[in-house]
């Protein structure tokens, strides 16, 4: 019994050790949250898509987040998280869309799921509404801030007052809005142009027993070209 | 052809200065054990004491173990790298002699050389005595290894490898039944195969705890901390493991004699933890994991 005592105190000892000094724990914040996104996201205006997703591990899990964080005023960063389980499946159906933003006047920050750099839109520090052809308007950026588009990974995507006018009213109502067309969230198309990575890991790969067998014995018992 | 024969030449000059550096080390060996001075300098009869014979020739072998580690570039010049064998043949002599005197005061803290060897020329006395002088020359060979002719990280990791191996020497008692001190004093062969294989053991799961990527001294040794804890946790799995899958039964045979039933169990012992040491050395070395931080 008392081996059993020792053994289990060393195992705690180890696991502490391990914890607080793995170099791997270093740098990496952990949420579990939306609103400890606060901390980590300075300035504003802000807006934090959700760029990627991702989880190591064998049999315990451990879940990574990847943001795009897009300033008014400068380039984007990236930042990436550790997160629980339940917070990651959460934000998952939201991948390529804003998840997090802070105002630039009142600072007032949101969660409500909209699409990418929804914070600008209708803002005339940034923009004016252009009116076309067929009467309807749509946001066009000012030359200076002609950057932002491609930071947030719009694409075609052009914004109309009616897009903007749902946006508003989502965000009001604390509603997910995905696009007119649900161009944005996990199954939206412009999200798959935008962040192919994610989508190229959910492939399942293609495992032929016969050809990695094949491989594994040309590769370890085959002569090589080299003797 | 005249190339081959310098480089023969080359070859023959460096083992006649290998020699020279033995006979540096004999001389140092005086030094650290100045109650030996007798037995070195005078013709050695290997027959007449054969645990004499054990305990000086460990040593030996020992040298022979770290020399071993040591190169010679001619590329950049016989006198230099004549002169940088000399000077690190230097320090791993007094490295080797001064570890073994700190390990031969741990482990024979209850014993005298004098009494042991020379008297009661105790045969189990011996056998420990040679073993802690190989497991040494092991664990100082690797440390060379790592210190990349740096002598303070040389000087770092051959403390802290001296404390781990110490330590570790302390444990005997909380893993075998044996009693050292006393079966020691009864010149039992037993306890001496048992302890051989506890510190090959040991010194095993030590080398692997220091074998991993060394860029910066502070967290390789932490590394190496947590290593050695690990293999504390993983090694009692493998002695249990190997226990039950061979249904082996530790307790004593009735009708035995107790010479023969701890000849047994220490051959045994050192068995299954030598075998428990190096299937743990998978764990804590061998398994790779790359990278953590997710490149995403």
């Amino acid at each position: 019994m008392n081996k059993l005592i020792l053994y289990g105190i060393l195992l705690l000892v180890y696991l502490g050790l391990s914890k607080s000094l793995s170099p791997g724990e270093y740098g990496i914040r952990y949420i579990n949250k939306k609103e400890d996104l606060i901390d980590l996201i300075p300035g504003q205006p802000v807006s934090a898509i959700l760029a990627d997703m991702h989880s190591t591990g064998f049999l315990i899990k451990t879940y990574y987040q990847k943001y795009k964080i897009v300033y008014g005023f400068q380039s984007y960063e990236e930042l990436i998280v550790r997160t629980s389980s339940k917070f990651s499946d959460s934000l998952r159906p939201y991948l390529g869309m804003s998840v997090f933003r802070r105002h630039a006047d009142t600072g007032e920050v949101s969660y409500t799921p909209l699409p990418p750099g929804s914070i600008f839109i209708g803002d005339r520090n940034y923009g004016n509404w252009k009116v076309l052809k067929n009467g309807n308007k749509t946001w066009s950026f000012f030359r200076v801030y002609r950057q932002l588009p491609t930071y947030l990974g719009w694409f075609d995507f052009s914004p109309s007052y009616a897009v903007f006018l749902k946006i508003s009213s989502h965000e009001e109502l604390d509603k997910p809005y995905f696009g007119s067309n649900d161009e944005f969230g996990l199954k939206g198309s412009i999200t798959k142009k935008a962040y192919p990575k994610y989508f190229e890991r959910q492939i399942p790969e293609d495992i032929n027993l016969k050809t990695f067998i094949k491989d594994y014995l040309k590769e370890n018992f085959i002569k090589r070209e080299s003797l | 052809m005249n190339e081959i024969f310098d480089k023969l030449l080359i070859r023959i000059l460096f083992t006649v200065f290998i020699c020279l550096a033995l006979f540096i080390y004999k001389y140092a060996h005086i030094l650290f054990y100045p109650s030996k001075k007798k037995q070195i300098l005078k013709t050695i009869y290997p027959s007449e004491n054969y645990v004499d014979t054990l305990h000086l020739f460990s040593r030996l072998i020992g040298i022979g173990l770290i020399f071993s580690t040591l190169e010679f570039n001619e590329y950049i010049g016989i006198s230099i790298s004549t002169f940088h064998f000399f000077v690190w043949s230097i320090i791993g002599i007094i490295f080797y002699l001064l570890s073994i005197y700190i390990m031969e005061n741990i482990i024979f803290y209850n014993f005298e050389y004098k009494d042991e060897v020379l008297k009661k020329k105790n045969g189990a006395y011996g056998v420990v005595s040679f073993t802690s002088a190989i497991c040494l020359a092991i664990i100082i060979k690797m440390i060379f290894q790592e210190s990349e002719n740096s002598i303070i990280i040389l000087i770092i990791l051959w403390l802290f490898s001296l404390v781990l191996f110490g330590f570790s020497t302390r444990l005997f008692k909380y893993v075998s039944k044996l009693s050292f001190n006393s079966l020691m004093l009864q010149k039992n062969i037993g306890l001496s195969i048992a302890y051989s294989g506890f510190l090959f053991g040991n010194t095993i799961v030590i080398i692997s705890s220091f074998s991993h990527e060394h860029l910066d001294i502070g967290p390789y040794l932490i590394q190496v901390i947590l290593k050695a804890l690990l293999s504390i946790l993983i090694l009692p799995i493998f002695k249990y493991g190997i226990n039950f899958v061979f249904k082996i039964n530790e307790s004593k045979n009735q009708g035995l004699e107790e010479e023969v039933n701890h000849l047994g169990h220490g051959v045994y012992f050192a068995s299954v933890y030598l075998t428990a040491a190096l299937l743990t050395s998978i764990i804590i070395a061998q398994i790779h994991f790359g990278t953590i931080y997710p490149f995403f």
